[in-house]
């Protein structure tokens, strides 16, 4: 790991991702693809209100339709809970449209259909709280019974002394900012396979972000011990934060199961997708910063307040990420943040993109540019100055071991020519800046990050890699893959990964939080060392050496300094797997990062030992009759520590630069009446590889020292600077400041509108 | 999403299509690339007992040129094969235009003209799932008396979104409509109804089998626009057609239709009556996108305010007229 980057063999090539073939010949098994024996199809039966109580259900009609072998409502459930506020299924409240009420199981999809359609259910509907102003309103009925009032969540943070940094401050300056809900459009859709047909045996096909998170959460609520539970995560089409664990569809069809006593599959439908799906929600910020005369940022103070929809998932995460995250990329004396969740009946929403740090940076990077107009400074400029660097500590007590945000930013601004463009563009066209950064690591989820690799070596000088870690088409496996070979000496076309499935995969915490290339990364490196210790033996017998002096390269083995001597890398698995004792190769290697757990009280951690930083700059145009803007260019600059898989590191920043543009652009859940109005693919707005801009990638390399050669994260880290950037230009273009996503082509107009008087 | 249950025929031959037709009344839905129809049917807006598929009929295939000047195309003319026919492309450059803009490349894979023709109405309120129509009081369409589109409206508002509606009107084109026993060609202008729930005056035992396109004089100039939020597939948040003869004489037959804005396609007089009055000059143009914009009636608002849908067709209006300029320009340099 000392190496310099160019030394490595595998590290740094351009490698395309190991399941790149089998998704594109469509040989790729995903949890759809299982059909088990006597297996049946589950249907739920959703509120079609967003708001009520349920009177009575009748299952009766639904229990003697041919075909049906099971029948789920609240009495079946024993109570089970679906996160802290909701029951898996509603006992005589429904919160939201598309509430999870009962669920049957047929022999086939048509007969469950019909059986869910025979269910009656009779609610009285109650007024909904649709909004987070009317949920907050003085006599706003509480929406749960266990509450006295909608706010679900409440964190206040501070950070040094920010009544007197504002005091100090030259330039104080306050907006509002709001950012619509949003969803992810995974190509997979929800789906899981469950058999509970024995009663101490659960096993759970379905894609997920991590088997852990789900697996513990499952057999804690069902009663059942850990290692009676069994999670099989295939092929995932995307994830994007957005299947982080636990979901009711999976325990719905567990129960179902159970009770059939057979094998259940539940596939979401595309219109279902909508209501399954826990996007984005509403995001407003607040937002008041002080500023010196020549630019330094002093102090920030953010009020946030969340739509989190009837309940409230895993959002208190995001309040506190939010919060702490806030002083991490441009360095200032002082912080005051205060977050709130709200209870609406809208429908529950969850991380998307980073849990709520692309709506904050958005927020922020918009509001420093402002400053910077007012003040008179360029937008670069004045984020060079107040960038954060290598060795310095956040007020949260993020500590940064490697830092490129400058050279990012510097970079990316001579590639795009900010110089020659910033001002001098013609009419109706920008340019825009904006920066970001991310954490490599999960802690916070559990008091360790844990991550376990097992690598064994095969015959023919081949290793199978065994991670829990999921690849949901960022390329993990891929870039495990790589680091495996290069630890051992060999190609990557000597891997084999083999994932997905708790019974056989040691544990790994999962893809959450950008924990992937860092920490299984690490864990990788440390198997492949403890396989090749094992070989060692073996080589350092024939060469009559130390174990210690046997170096591995290029599929050869040999003692330092002698290359001549080297003998093929396949002979020496061979002769270890056939040695008189029959010594089996099985490397194993863990790692878990040595930093923070945040302290609840004073939320002060170094949570992670790396952290990515990126900047981008966007050029648009913006056509001032229809409103309509024209992603033209990105200019992307990442600091990725170190490119394992230089190809993969670039599909990375393209997919998050084409993500980041259609939430910035196009993607909104049009909301009525707790109704997304449009629940489709056809009507939400996602973009299509039409929409793609011109992209010059520019790839950093700051060789962190805790990470795997030096790499950190390229997962949600990119995306954090692109809806700045992009709203940024398109304010550069018309004159006028951007404080609402999207961006659509109406609120464009309005705000050239406004400007006109 | 599933199917429901239905019966599913296919006739060999036209006539014994509209004889099950005939029988079937309002049962039977017609099915040729079924892009439309199946969603809807997964959606459970249509449930139709029968299916008559039409996919198969040679009837419905053919392409000519007939004596009265017509250029007539099978209503069973899949859109990619017509996108690609360079004949009718340089006879009627608009009309290609538009169907090349229909949906995607897959779509139109599957899709026909005939169904882009008679292409159903939308609304954000109806064309959902069932689970989702059943949280609302029922609108016009669902059998109730309110429009959640357009509140207090008396009537459904849904929009026709074909991209080729619009088209077929400005050119004057005309639409082959047989039943039993009866074979109509009829104006496009009049196929249109102003009903979001009846948008043609289609019958359900009728079947258009043709469209006929008139093939002018040589002065006629065309263009088609279509702005959507993206491209690849996506409905017009707007479309216009527009056609305009152009000789020495001046600029006569002006026509200016719009698309996707309302539950017919809307033909724009007073803006026309402006072109034809003082010609393609930059002013009047600019005139004629501000008429455009007074000139429509009530806007559905879907996605966007009636208010944008206004703007829009302005610049369309302004786009399509000076697209038409520039044609003419061009031609006029090219003789030179």
């Amino acid at each position: 790991m000392a190496k310099k980057a160019g030394h490595y063999t595998v590290v740094g090539t351009r490698q395309p991702r190991l399941d790149g073939a089998l998704k594109a010949s469509g040989r790729a098994e995903f949890t759809d693809d299982v059909v088990l024996p006597g297996m049946l199809r589950g249907k739920i039966v959703r509120s079609p209100i967003p708001s009520g109580k349920i009177l009575n259900i009748d299952t009766s009609k639904a229990e003697r339709l041919p075909g049906v072998r099971a029948v789920i409502t609240y009495k079946d459930t024993n109570g089970l809970m679906s996160g802290s506020d909701k029951f898996l299924l509603c006992e005589n409240m429904v919160h939201f449209f598309g509430d999870e009420v009962a669920a049957v199981a047929a022999v086939d999809e048509d007969t469950a259909l019909e059986a869910a359609e025979l269910i009656a259910v009779d609610y009285e509907p109650l007024p909904p709280l649709l909004s987070m102003e009317e949920a907050m309103a003085a006599q706003a009925p509480a929406l749960h019974d266990f509450m006295t009032d909608n706010i679900a969540d409440e964190v206040t943070m501070s950070f040094g002394d920010p009544d007197q940094a504002f005091a100090e401050s030259d330039y104080i300056r306050e907006d509002e900012f709001s950012v619509q809900p949003t969803h992810s459009a995974f190509s997979e859709h929800h789906i899981v396979l469950a058999d509970f047909s024995l009663p101490d045996r659960l096993t759970v096909w379905t894609p997920i972000q991590s088997s852990a998170i789900i697996k513990s959460s499952m057999a804690s609520n069902l009663g059942l011990t850990d290692s009676s539970v069994r999670i099989v995560n295939l092929h995932t089409g995307g994830a994007f934060c957005g299947r982080g664990g636990d979901k009711p569809h999976h325990y719905i069809a567990a129960l179902l199961s159970r009770k059939a006593g057979r094998p259940v599959k539940i596939m979401c439908t595309a219109d279902e997708e909508f209501l399954v799906y826990r996007g984005g929600g509403k995001y407003k910020f607040k937002l008041r910063t002080g500023v010196k005369k020549d630019g330094t940022l002093m102090v920030m103070d953010a009020d946030l307040v969340h739509d989190c929809g009837a309940y409230m998932e895993t959002q208190f995460i995001l309040l506190r990420f939010v919060g702490s995250n806030m002083q991490a990329l441009y360095k200032m004396n002082a912080s005051r943040y205060l977050g709130k969740l709200i209870y609406t009946n809208n429908p529950p929403y969850f991380f998307h993109h980073g849990a709520g740090l692309v709506a904050m940076r958005f927020a922020i990077d918009s509001q420093l540019n402002l400053i910077a107009g007012e003040l008179g400074i360029d937008p670069v400029d004045f984020r060079f100055k107040n960038a954060v660097e290598k060795g310095y500590i956040t007020p949260a007590k993020f500590t940064y071991a490697s830092c490129g945000l400058k050279e990012c930013i510097t970079k990316a601004a001579r590639k795009a020519g900010w110089k020659k463009k910033y001002g001098k563009l013609p009419a109706y066209r920008g340019i825009g800046i904006g920066c970001g950064m991310l954490r490599s690591g999960g802690k916070g989820m559990y008091d360790h990050d844990n991550s376990s690799v097992f690598i064994k070596l095969e015959e023919a000088g081949k290793a199978a890699l065994f991670t829990g870690l999921p690849d949901m088409g960022q390329g993990s496996h891929t870039t495990m893959a790589i680091i495996a070979a290069e630890t051992l000496g060999i190609r990557i076309e000597d891997i084999k990964v083999v994932a997905g499935d708790t019974d056989v995969t040691p544990y790994d915490v999962g893809a959450i939080s950008q924990r992937g290339t860092f920490t299984t990364g690490n864990a990788t490196i440390n198997a492949a060392l403890d396989a090749k210790r094992q070989l060692a033996k073996t080589a350092a017998e024939k060469f009559g050496v130390k174990p210690a002096v046997i170096i591995f390269q290029d599929r050869k083995v040999y003692p330092k300094g002698s290359p001549e001597k080297a003998v093929s890398f396949e002979d020496i698995v061979y002769a270890t797997l056939h040695s008189d004792e029959g010594r089996y190769v099985m490397g194993r290697g863990f790692y878990n990062p040595p930093s923070g757990q945040s302290d609840m009280s004073k939320y002060e951690a170094n949570t992670a030992l790396a952290y990515s930083f990126g900047a981008q700059i966007a050029e648009v145009e913006v056509d001032p009759e229809t409103g309509m803007v024209k992603l033209l260019r990105m200019t992307v600059a990442h600091d990725v520590g170190r490119a394992i898989n230089v190809l993969g590191v670039e599909g990375q920043l393209d997919g998050q630069v084409f993500s980041g543009m259609g939430q910035t652009l196009f993607e909104e859940c049009v909301m009525e009446g707790g109704q997304v109005l449009n629940p489709s693919l056809l009507d939400y707005k996602l973009p299509r590889p039409f929409e793609v801009p011109e992209i010059e990638r520019i790839i950093v390399e700051t060789s962190d020292p805790y990470g795997p050669f030096g790499a950190k994260e390229v997962g949600q880290g990119p995306i954090q600077c692109t809806s700045q950037a992009i709203a940024n230009a398109v304010s550069n273009a018309i004159g006028v400041p951007i404080k609402e996503l999207p961006i659509t082509p109406e609120r464009v107009l309005k705000a050239i509108r406004e400007k006109a008087g | 999403m599933r199917l429901p249950r239905f019966e599913y025929v296919r006739p060999q031959a036209l006539e014994e299509a509209l004889s099950v037709l005939a029988q079937s009344g309002s049962r039977a839905k017609i099915l040729a690339g079924g892009t439309d129809l199946l969603v809807n049917m997964k959606q459970r807006t249509v449930c139709p007992e029968v299916l008559v598929s039409i996919k198969t009929l040679s009837e419905l295939l053919m392409v000519s040129s007939d004596a009265q000047g017509f250029t007539a195309i099978g209503s069973g003319a899949n859109l990619t094969d017509l996108a690609a026919n360079a004949g009718i492309a340089e006879k009627f450059p608009a009309f290609i235009q538009a169907v090349r803009a229909i949906a995607s490349k897959h779509i139109r894979n599957m899709a026909c003209i005939g169904g882009n023709v008679c292409l159903d109405t939308r609304c954000w309120y109806y064309n959902q799932s069932k689970l989702w129509r059943d949280a609302r009081e029922r609108c016009h369409r669902t059998g109730g008396s309110v429009c959640h589109a357009i509140k207090g409206a008396a009537r459904c508002h849904a929009i026709n979104s074909s991209d080729t509606a619009p088209v077929l009107v400005a050119l004057d084109a005309k639409i082959s409509v047989m039943k039993k026993g009866e074979n109509r060609l009829i104006p496009a202008r009049q196929f249109y109804c102003d009903d979001g729930i009846r948008n043609t005056i289609l019958e359900p035992s009728a079947i258009v089998t043709a469209i006929h396109l008139p093939d002018g004089n040589g002065a006629g100039r065309s263009a088609f626009i279509k702005l959507s939020m993206r491209r690849g597939i996506d409905f017009a948040l707007c479309s216009i057609a527009a056609r305009a003869n152009i000789n020495g004489a001046g600029v006569t037959d002006v026509r200016l239709v719009l698309g996707s804005i309302a539950s017919m396609p809307i033909v724009l007089e007073k803006a026309a009556q402006v072109i034809m009055e003082a010609g393609l000059t930059q002013s009047a143009i600019e005139k004629a996108g501000e008429v455009a914009r007074t000139e429509l009636g009530i806007i559905t608002n879907l996605f966007t305010s009636a208010g944008y849908k206004r703007q829009l067709a302005g610049v369309l209006v302004k786009q399509a007229l000076n697209e038409l300029k520039g044609k003419t320009a061009k031609r006029g340099g090219a003789k030179a």
